[in-house]
Formats: structure tokens, sequence, C-alpha cells
């Protein structure tokens, strides 16, 4: 269960700070940081820096992206920044520019 | 074809921002909101607002249709419609609804605004306002 949900209609501008999940589903304009796993859905819009433990894309995102454990991005997803994880997976139909840092 | 969706979609318009979690900045938008954890800066949502127990807002204004508050709230407040504090609420600002109630147990210092219609017999046509006037309405 997410215990932090950004409905479709809200949009939050500024700092999300959590040790929990997070879950978007509107808009977040600003920074993003979750100790556990950040989804973004499909329809969402994420302009922000975001970290977090694992992080699932299937929307639109505009931000830097550091992770600890995993990146997956969706078929839909659109991301535009930089991205470093452990792992990282692009699924076809998902849009990226940026770079991939796995820290090899 | 068909991808398997591992997204989960969040049923309905809801949002909530969970125990742990603190928000630094605007949130608005429609739909409704839970706030668990803490909420610093304006607020302004087109739907019902829950400020849960254990939970703190600090807003300059507070705007949202029906509004429960069971935790701490620290601004004004604008509701379209009704706004209750229940047992344990802490509130500190000037509240204004469709209705207020104030349960036994909640903490509120402030100004009260309440827009009513008085009955024709009483000779309102038009809107009235309660001020229930001086600083601090507290209730334990």
């Amino acid at each position: 269960m997410a215990s932090t949900v950004i409905g479709a209609g809200i949009t939050v501008e500024g700092e999300i700070t959590t040790d929990e999940d997070v879950v978007v589903a509107g808009t977040v304009r600003g920074k993003l940081s979750a100790k556990e796993g950040v989804t973004i859905e499909h329809g969402a819009t994420v302009e922000a820096d975001v970290s977090g433990g694992s992080l699932v894309v299937a929307g639109a995102l505009t931000g830097n992206v550091t992770v600890t454990e995993r990146v997956d991005l969706q078929q839909g997803a659109r991301v535009i920044g930089n991205v470093k994880a452990a792992r990282v997976t692009i699924a076809d139909g998902a849009q990226f520019k940026g770079n991939v840092d796995m820290d090899v | 074809m068909a991808q398997a969706r591992t997204v989960t979609r969040s049923e309905g318009r809801e949002a909530r921002i969970g125990s742990g979690a603190r928000v630094r900045g605007r949130i608005h938008g429609d739909g409704d909101l839970v706030v668990e954890g803490h909420v610093e800066g304006d607020l302004a949502i087109r739907g019902d607002l829950t400020i849960a127990e254990g939970a703190s807002v600090t807003s300059k204004v507070v705007e949202a249709q029906t509004v429960t508050i069971a935790g701490t709230l620290e601004g004004d407040l604008a509701a379209s419609g009704p706004v209750r504090l229940v047992s344990g609420a802490r509130v500190r600002g000037n509240l204004r609804g469709s209705a207020v109630a104030i349960d036994d147990g909640a903490r509120f210092s402030g100004r009260l605004d309440c827009e009513f219609e008085l009955p024709p017999e009483l000779g309102g046509t038009s809107r009235n306002e309660s001020r229930g006037r001086t600083g601090a309405a507290t209730r334990r």
C-alpha cells in the first residue's frame, strides 16, 4: 500500500520528503525524496529531481534520478534526465533522453 | 501485445500525504486529500480535506470543501463546505465554513466566520454573518 499518493488532479509545487512509498498520478514540481519506492503513473507529470529506493516510471519525468536499487522505465514513459541506479530497465515504447550511470 | 501492467492505478482521485511524508510547498488541484504527515505551505484543493490524527498542516491559507481536522492546523481555513474539528484537533487560525462543528476535546483559538441565512420571519432575506469574535474560543 502506497503511503503517499499524489492524485491525478493534484499538483504539488515544492519538496516532498518521505521515508515511505510515493505514487504520483498528478503533477509534482520541485524535489521528490523517498526512502522506498517511487511510482510515476501513466498520465502523471514530474518535473523534479527524484531520489529513492526504486523507481517505476510510466508517465513523464523531467529531472535527475538517483536510486539505490532499480529504475524501470515502462512502456509510455517519457524521461528526460540523468539516471543513476544499480539496475536500469527501459521497456520497448519508453522514451528516454539522458545518461545512465550504473556505477560500474 | 498486451503488456503486464505493474503500475497500479491509485483508485479515484484521492491523494494522501503519508505519515512519514513531509511536503514543503504548495498543493493545489482537484480531488480529495488526506494528510497524515506534515505539510508546510499553502493548500488549495477542490475536494474534501482530512487532517488526520498526528498530522500537521502549517499554512497561510487552506482552501477546500468539506474539512475534517483531527490533527494540528496552524493557519486560516476557508472551506466552502462544513468544517469539523474532532476530539484531539488543535487549530490556531481563523475558520470559515458553511457550518463549523467543534467536538468536545478539540482545541481552537481564532475567529469563526460562519455564513448562514436567517429565516424570513426574522427578517432575513440576505446572508448574515456571525462572528464568534475575539482571539480565543478554546474548548476542551
